[in-house]
């Protein structure tokens, strides 16, 4: 294959975007765990609590990091590989996406410091009250970036005038269609994705009999978060579906795998398939019979709209959408199984000892990243071949840039990225061996404005000032 | 109200504030190169991490506030700029990280600031670059960048990505000579007493090529004599200060006058190119958002940038003084 720019350059955001959006996943969700085990602490004094709340808070810094570095990338990248949409989408998007900037930064600023160094100066009350501010900006942002992207996938409250577009009104771009209904399952994605981390550590320390109460701890409640959860994740997952199927039916079409305009009667669920985009037919194909009428029409012989509804030139390529879908639900259901087996083995006290479903949970400790990355696949090439869904094609949206060049930043991307990774890795598992009695009272991260709270920092600063230089 | 003039000022505000305030950091970043003892270099990266990263905020407030502001300019000037910005982002990205395992890998200590500082020397350049590139002028058709990604290797940017890496040393200095005693307070002095005649050596000779290859320059200088004297004035005098300055007390008044230097550059270039927001082609108000647009950026601007200038102001100021020999964890 010669190189193509369009396709490096969707290769490369892709590349960048689905790194970032790991770290904001796990930062929202721990952050909000933590504003719930530090509420925990304050209510019943157990320094069990404090001491999770440590552990938790020295990866969360960690990440946080990293999702900051990688996502001033991405403030730039809508250019660098996207000009035209930039140009296009900019009066829409670009507001939305200061504001991010400026609310997130400014809460980041004025709190995350007191979260992670001044537990000891400012008091556990108002320390709570900076977590809970770290935890609300993590949601802020959350629901700008939700906002923007959902405004990509159901445009609304603008119109284009001499080529440019105008905002008409701001209510109706921010509160498009989607954002509503794509939010909440983001937030529950997240909110998930910490559950089985901690639930996922728990265990591993319950295998190896060490940290044994910090262990329990954490499989009780990280498991009793899950279960809540994921029956609420079903639900607005659902209401997705419904959103999605009305307003990107082609989205929907290309997730279940059926061509034919109507498929046959009754309907299988595919778990595997080869689509042949050419030839518009799957040239294998795999499923359980009836459960795709069951599931997806709600009755025992339902027909399914296949992506022959849409015209060839409209379609998104359906494996990449298939199983970006298949990822996701398939994790979901292991998730539910994790949740049921939980709850009966709480009811049987069996819930530290049984040994197959600790194996499980360990096993399942990235789940909620995986899931969520293979949920934003859908997302993100369920909405091609439109970069703004029936407004601009993504192919018109490219910039001027020479493949070569684009396949070189790629490159530089992927080995620098690694790299970054590789740390992250290397420094959490770095934590999680020593254990939780050694996590410090304070986050490890350094090189920030947050030191400008450490209660010692500031004795030596006023010491430095008292000798009189 | 001219709405997208106010979004300009902004754009400018947060250009400006970027290149004083990383542009020490990044400066101090370069001098790690020049400086054998790791206590010192230990001591010099103190000196700079309570506040780096909020500095660095300015940049990503720049970058978006042309997104929502002036779309037409950042899709011109993104994939025109493609090589530098992302080399410049991935500079700032190594160098950030540096700053968390230098801290944990001791050991390695000496290999990570050889990457702190070129990642620093790599980030001054390609802004250098992006400047030199800016002044040169952009080749566009419409509202398309029309030239080629290679276009800001010309000779004239390369002269200016050292021109702004000698201004950013320059700056570097100034702060560790404000920061620190004995033996860095030392170093620092003989660094600037050494990066001060460069960097005004290639500014003058940059700003000369600059007429040459940019007639728009010219012109402007014919429109706005007085204000363009005064600035440059304003310029050479903070560099007299600055250099009579050196190694004295007060200590601030280096960091004072470069600061005043540097920032009198950045207002020169400003009424230079003012009022095209792609310079010398695409003015701010062809390439502005729709009012809506900039009412809902500007309404969070100057709700926000208060808070965000206090914050900041506070943490240099819990910092105030010499940074402590040991560190600041004592």
């Amino acid at each position: 294959m010669s190189l193509n720019p369009a396709t490096l350059a969707r290769v490369q955001f892709a590349f960048t975007v689905s790194f970032h959006i790991i770290f904001p996943t796990m930062s929202i969700g721990l952050a909000m765990f933590l504003a719930v085990i530090e509420g925990l602490w304050l209510k019943t004094k157990d320094a069990l609590y404090l001491q999770i709340y440590r552990f938790w808070m020295s990866i969360f810094a960690m990440g946080f990091g990293v999702g900051v570095v990688t996502g001033i990338v991405l403030s730039f990248e809508f250019g660098l590989g996207f000009a035209r949409f930039a140009q296009l989408a900019g009066p829409a998007i670009g507001p939305m996406i200061a504001l991010e900037v400026l609310t997130s930064f400014f809460l980041e600023a004025g709190f995350l410091g007191i979260m992670l160094f001044g537990m000891h100066r400012v008091g556990p009350k108002l320390h709570y009250f900076a977590t809970c501010m770290v935890a609300l900006g993590t949601l802020l942002s959350a629901s700008w970036i939700l906002s923007a992207n959902s405004w990509m996938q159901t445009p609304d409250g603008v119109a284009v005038r001499n080529d440019r577009l105008v905002v008409v009104s701001w209510w109706r771009v921010l509160n498009n269609p989607s954002w509503l209904v794509r939010l909440p399952h983001m937030l529950s994605a997240a909110y998930l994705t910490a559950s089985f981390l901690v639930t996922g550590v728990g265990a591993w320390y319950l295998l190896r009999g060490k940290h044994l109460a910090f262990a329990k701890k954490s499989v009780a409640l990280g498991t009793a978060f899950a279960t809540v959860l994921i029956a609420g994740q079903v639900f607005i997952g659902d209401i997705v579906y419904g959103t999605m199927l009305t307003h990107q039916p082609s989205k929907m079409q290309a997730a279940e795998g059926f061509w034919e305009k109507e498929s046959a009667s009754p309907a299988p669920y595919y778990w595997v398939i080869l689509p042949d985009q050419k030839e518009q037919r799957n040239r294998f194909a795999l499923g359980i019979p009836y459960l795709g009428s069951i599931w997806l029409t709600h009755s025992l012989r339902g027909r399914v709209e296949g992506l022959k509804n849409t015209p060839p030139d409209a379609q998104p390529i359906m494996g990449m959408v298939f199983y970006g879908f298949r990822i996701m639900y398939g994790i979901a259901i292991l998730m539910f199984a994790a949740a049921t087996s939980s709850l009966w083995l709480r009811w049987k006290h069996r819930l530290y000892t049984t040994t197959w479903f600790l194996r499980f949970l360990v096993a399942m400790t990235p789940s909620g990243i995986i899931a969520t990355l293979g949920g934003w696949y859908v997302a993100e090439t369920g909405r091609q071949p439109w970069v703004i869904f029936r407004m601009l094609r993504t192919i018109d949206a490219v910039s001027p840039v020479p493949a070569q060049t684009l396949l070189a930043t790629l490159i530089a991307f992927v080995c620098i990225y690694t790299f970054f990774m590789a740390a992250f890795l290397f420094f959490v598992a770095r934590i999680i061996r020593r254990g939780p009695d050694l996590a410090p009272a304070r986050a490890e991260a350094s090189g920030s404005l947050k030191n400008a709270f450490r209660p010692h920092v500031l004795d030596n600063v006023n010491a430095n000032a008292a000798v009189g230089r | 109200m001219d709405l997208p003039l106010l979004s300009a000022g902004f754009a400018a505000l947060s250009v400006t504030l970027y290149v004083l305030l990383d542009g020490f950091d990044l400066g101090v970043g370069a001098l790690l190169l020049l400086q054998p003892l790791e206590k010192s270099r230990d001591h010099m990266v103190d000196s700079i991490t309570p506040t780096w990263d909020g500095n660095e905020t300015w940049l990503i407030m720049t970058g978006v506030t042309l997104l929502a502001a002036f779309p037409v300019a950042y899709g011109i000037l993104m994939p025109a700029l493609y090589i530098p910005i992302i080399v410049m982002l991935l500079a700032l990205g190594l160098r950030g990280v540096t700053f968390e395992f230098r801290a944990q890998m001791k050991p390695y200590r000496r290999r990570w600031d050889v990457v702190f500082a070129i990642g620093s020397i790599v980030a001054a350049c390609m802004q250098g670059l992006i400047l030199g590139a800016l002044i040169e002028g952009i080749s566009i058709d419409g509202a398309t960048f029309s030239g080629s990604v290679f276009d800001c290797f010309h000779p004239f940017p390369l002269l200016c990505a050292l021109c702004v890496l000698e201004g950013y040393v320059v700056l570097g200095g100034c702060w560790l000579q404000f920061k620190t005693s004995a033996l860095l307070h030392g170093f620092s002095v003989r660094m600037l007493r050494i990066a001060l005649p460069l960097f005004l050596l290639t500014f003058f000779v940059v700003a000369r090529l600059a007429l040459l290859v940019q007639p728009g320059i010219q012109a402007a200088w014919q429109a706005h004599p007085l204000l363009l004297g005064t600035v440059g004035c304003t310029l050479l005098i903070a560099a007299f200060i600055l250099f009579m300055s050196i190694g004295k007390r007060p200590d601030v008044r280096p960091l004072a006058a470069g600061l005043v230097m540097i920032a009198s550059g950045i207002s020169g270039l400003a009424i230079l190119v003012f009022p095209m927001i792609v310079p010398f082609r695409v003015s701010i108000w062809n390439a502005s958002s729709s009012r809506l647009s900039q009412i809902f950026l500007l309404t969070g601007a100057i709700v926000v940038t208060p808070v965000i200038l206090g914050y900041s102001f506070f943490a240099y100021w819990v910092f105030r003084g010499k940074t402590p020999e040991k560190g600041w964890d004592g």
